[in-house]
């Protein structure tokens, strides 16, 4: 067998050495083994530098600089909010394609394939509570980074066209949370969306409004085109336009270089570019390293806030006929659901929206001061606090908090049972509810609305008063009367029709494993007449209800003895046995 | 240069950067794990949850569409609709009809679809068509719920004592229910026992408010609304104002005569305006006279409880 000659010279360990070493750099995009056991030891390259070898041969790093200037790889300078957004984007675009795979957009079965999702598809609900979680963060983050462009000043000569590039994407990335509300076609989502695309009618003239809705709808009302429509433009067109300006906008970070903190350098000038040689700090390795470890860190916080605190809600089908009592905006449109209700669709849902985004956009273009450093900028640093607050406080009046209120009665039950989601009688649950008649009010104050004798017989009936619901029997329970109770008084002290107010809560066992709660509410109006609000629930036993911020309930892993321990239920989930 | 206050969070030794960025690999992957090694119960009690709250929203249709014919608990109207939650209902319906689909599935589609063409009816009144799909008014996801709700009487309607048992019998289904139900109380002979339920000789009068409600008289009559042309009713007259309009009916009938007439022969006058027969012809069979009479009394009492 004839061996190669460059073989035989080298000898056949060496060959294999090389051979490994040649694999390692190609991987690599250019750094050998011993180029980067030098990157651990923390040594510094040789020159010419051969670190920047991947920056010309592999696509991904050709993007990013081979170099920064120290001050600006400061975590406190950029917070790295910058690449969080992106890489969030990143997240979202993988759960996203894996979410898409068990969802159809009709209104047929969007609903159901989501809880198909949820009970039926290995790591669903996790995929979904990731790609909601990230997408409620990357609206945060985006806006945090703003905040920091806009403190740092970064958005002056030369960045100006940087920051307008980055208020499109602000803007894409709202849209995108919005239209992705829709998509899992439950109350929460139809109501939101049928309130935010009614803000786009009031566009005038009438026919550009009306023509918008429609276009924004597919039909007067939000039905299958209209979720078609918003299927499209969340999965398809706005991650396009996100991913065309998110290179735009990067390729102007790249070409001006990352602004340096304002008292580096002179009012006026930009040094951004002109990197001493001693005050470089490469890309290789230790900016990769920094990047790196972040978003891990940042993973392993979203994972954990998902598996203890965080679950997407999902809420009854929707249903056009019939609006739920307080819908909720998504708490990045609170300010604008503040401001719808202190002026028309037409000013607070057109009008004053249009003008902030074009005074934003134009930040760079009207503001006059060459200075970045901040004590030269009090009138921009103020004003843009201000325009914080403000946004705080329109947020605040958009908050269910804030909201218009019903009539007494329907407020108190909507309080500890709402019509949709949890609430403190289905998060206590079935087990704690038990069957019977129970009053908000005690013996004597019930003498003291009715009179001795029909105090006497509504007691003789079984309704227990609130003197015999005692804390060590059931705390969860005694807090829910105390809860009702509280309700009661506080709707009373607010409206002079509500006046001696006793609820009644009847539990009565419908069937097996079905409570129905019947919230029964007596009351004087103003007039002394007297009056009566009954509303009715079901509560099954199994149903598990949640808020999308509270703790998990994890309950569920008590069924694992059950499914034979981690070994049977890892079998089953592998289709085994 | 001064080292700012928050100095400490720029990590400059290598080996730092990447420990923290193992540890934070470590604890997502430990966290994945966790959350693998228990998707099985997890999917199971999602599975559960979704189904119990489907269950929810079938009582609350149910409550609002479906009891007044079929009963708060689903025990059925005599006359008026079957009961739904009955033994015979889970243990033998679907063999009597030579039905071999699932009870669920017999459920949805005789929710979906109705009851539209049954002629000369035992039942006083049709079944409407409640799916989207055929005009009426319930969606698909309502009719499942409806369906998921209904099923879940099956606990506790198998157990049920023969007291306990709503079921009402169907004309012209050929079934042995009640064979079923002596030979399962022991009893050999069937004597009292036939396909209608018959009238017991022995038995206490039952009150006549019991047997308006048991006899299915008040899924067709409101009793406290009056006869009137601008008066809503339901499948027969208002019964409100009775005592007033009954002697004027037939010539020469008393208010006693005629409203006796009308329960135990109701063809013998029909009001205008309704259809004969649709008032069940029997009750001269289900009730004894003396319950019949009390009956006539109680409805002609002008100071009945409302
Ligand atoms: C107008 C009174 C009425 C209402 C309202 C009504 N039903 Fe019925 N239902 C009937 C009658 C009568 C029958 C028996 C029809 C027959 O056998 O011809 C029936 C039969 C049924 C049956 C089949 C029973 C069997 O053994 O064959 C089911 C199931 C049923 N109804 C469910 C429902 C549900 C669910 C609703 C509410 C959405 C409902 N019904 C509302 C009158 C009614
Ligand atoms: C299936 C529906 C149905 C049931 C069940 C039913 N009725 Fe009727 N009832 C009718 C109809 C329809 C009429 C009107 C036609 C007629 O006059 O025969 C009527 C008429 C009457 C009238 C005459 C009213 C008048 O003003 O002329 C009386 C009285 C009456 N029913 C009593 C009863 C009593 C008592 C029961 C229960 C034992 C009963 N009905 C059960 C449908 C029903
Ligand atoms: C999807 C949204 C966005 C992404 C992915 C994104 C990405 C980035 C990245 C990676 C940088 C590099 C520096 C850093 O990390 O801070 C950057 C810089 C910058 N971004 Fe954004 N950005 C987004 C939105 C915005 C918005 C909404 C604005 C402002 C309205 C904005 C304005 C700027 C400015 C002015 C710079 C230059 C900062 C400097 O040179 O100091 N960006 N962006």
């Amino acid at each position: 067998m004839a061996v190669q000659p460059e073989t035989q010279n080298k000898g056949f360990f060496n060959t294999i050495l090389d051979l490994a070493d040649d694999t390692f750099t190609r991987i690599t995009a250019g750094i050998s083994a011993g180029e980067f056991r030098k990157m651990l030891r923390g040594e510094p390259p040789g020159r010419p530098n051969p670190r920047l070898r991947p920056h010309s041969d592999s696509f991904l790093l050709h993007i990013k600089p081979s170099y920064y200037h120290e001050s600006v790889t400061r975590f406190t300078h950029t917070f790295r909010l910058g690449l969080l957004s992106t890489y969030l984007f990143i997240l979202e675009t993988i759960t996203g394609a894996i979410l898409m795979i068990w969802y159809a957009p009709t209104p047929e079965r969007a609903y159901t394939d989501m809880i198909r999702l949820l009970s039926n598809v290995p790591l669903g609900q996790f995929m979904r509570d990731m790609h909601r979680l990230g997408a409620e963060l990357m609206v945060a983050i985006v806006t945090a980074h703003m905040v920091r462009a806009y403190l740092t000043g970064s958005y002056k000569p030369p960045r100006q066209f940087t920051w307008f590039t980055g208020v499109i994407l602000l803007v894409v990335t709202l849209f995108l949370s919005f239209s992705g509300y829709l998509l899992p076609w439950d109350q929460l989502a139809l109501w939101a969306v049928t309130i935010g695309t009614s803000m786009a009618e009031a566009i005038p003239p009438k026919v550009v409004g009306d023509t918008v809705n429609l276009l924004a709808r597919g039909a007067p009302d939000i039905g299958s085109s209209g979720l078609l429509r918003f299927y499209l433009l969340h999965v398809l067109f706005l991650p396009l336009i996100l991913i065309l300006f998110f290179f735009v906008h990067y390729y102007k970070v790249v070409l001006y270089g990352i602004s340096l903190p304002a008292q580096e350098e002179e009012i006026g000038e930009d040094s951004a570019k002109k990197v001493p040689a001693d005050r470089r700090v490469y890309f290789l390795p230790d900016v990769f390293l920094d990047e790196t470890s972040f978003l891990l860190s940042v993973t392993a916080i979203m994972v954990v806030w998902v598996a203890t605190y965080f679950q997407a809600p999902l809420e009854s089908i929707a249903n056009p006929q019939s609006t739920p009592l307080h819908t909720v905006a998504p708490w990045y449109f609170y300010w604008l659901q503040g401001l719808l209700k202190i002026s028309d669709k037409f000013i607070s849902g057109v009008l004053l929206p249009g003008v902030l985004l074009v005074l934003l956009m134009g930040i760079p273009y009207l503001d006059p001061n060459p200075s970045r450093r901040i004590k030269d900028r009090r009138v921009a640093i103020i004003s843009g606090v201000m325009a914080g607050v403000v946004m705080i406080i329109w947020s605040y009046m958009g908050t269910p908090q804030y909201a218009v209120q019903g009539a007494p009665p329907i407020e108190v039950v909507q309080e500890i049972m709402p019509e949709e989601g949890a609430g403190l009688v289905r998060e206590v649950g079935y087990k704690h509810l038990p069957n019977g008649d129970f009053l908000t009010v005690d013996t004597d104050t019930l003498v003291r609305y009715l009179g001795e004798e029909d105090a006497q017989k509504l007691l003789d009936s079984g309704v227990v008063p609130m003197d015999n619901i005692h804390d060590e029997d059931d705390p969860e329970f005694a807090e829910v009367m105390h809860e009702f109770a509280a309700g009661i008084s506080e709707q009373q002290e607010r409206d002079a029709n509500f006046n001696n107010v006793y609820g009644i809560l009847h539990v009565i066992q419908d069937q097996p494993h079905l409570k129905r709660l019947d919230w029964e509410i007596n009351y004087l109006s103003g007039e002394g007449e007297s009056d009566k609000f009954v509303r009715s629930f079901w509560l099954h036993e199994d149903a598990l209800y949640w808020e999308q911020y509270a703790r998990r309930d994890l309950s569920f892993i008590s069924r694992l003895t059950e499914d034979g321990g981690v070994l049977g239920s890892m079998k089953n989930l592998l289709g085994l046995e | 240069m001064h080292k700012p206050l928050y100095h400490y969070l720029y990590i400059k030794s290598p080996i730092a950067k990447i420990a923290i960025g193992i540890l934070a690999l470590v604890v997502t992957l430990a966290v994945l794990g966790g959350i693998i090694v228990t998707e099985v119960p997890r999917m199971e009690a999602q599975t559960a949850n979704w189904n119990g709250r489907s269950i929810e929203k079938g009582a609350a249709l149910f409550a609002s569409n479906c009891a007044p014919c079929h009963g708060d608990h689903g025990q059925g109207t005599m006359n008026v609709a079957p009961a739904l939650n009955s033994k015979y209902w889970f243990t033998h319906r679907l063999d009597d009809l030579g039905y071999t689909g699932s009870q669920k599935s017999y459920v949805l589609l005789t929710v979906a679809a109705g009851r539209p063409s049954k002629v000369n009816s035992q039942w006083a009144q049709r079944m409407a068509t409640w799916s989207r799909n055929y005009g009426g008014p319930l969606r698909d996801d309502q009719i499942d719920a409806l369906a998921n709700y209904i099923l879940n009487w099956q606990e506790s309607a198998v157990e049920q004592t023969d007291e306990e048992d709503p079921w009402q019998p169907f004309d012209g289904v050929d079934t042995g229910w009640a064979g079923v139900r002596a030979a399962e109380a022991g009893i050999t002979e069937t004597v009292g026992i036939s396909d209608t339920q018959t009238v017991s000789e022995t038995a206490e009068p039952r009150a006549p408010e019991v047997l308006f409600v048991n006899m299915g008289c008040s899924g067709c009559h409101n009793l406290n609304e009056p006869q009137d042309e601008n008066t809503p009713h339901l499948v027969g007259p208002n019964l409100g104002n009775l005592a007033e309009v009954a002697g004027t009916k037939v010539p020469g009938e008393d208010a006693e005569t005629y409203v006796h007439t009308s329960i135990v022969a109701p063809n013998d006058f029909v009001n205008p305006g309704y259809l004969p027969n649709l008032m069940p012809q029997n009750f001269a069979e289900q009730m004894t006279p003396e319950e019949i009479n009390a009956l006539v009394t109680w409805l002609l009492d002008p100071n009945r409880p409302q």
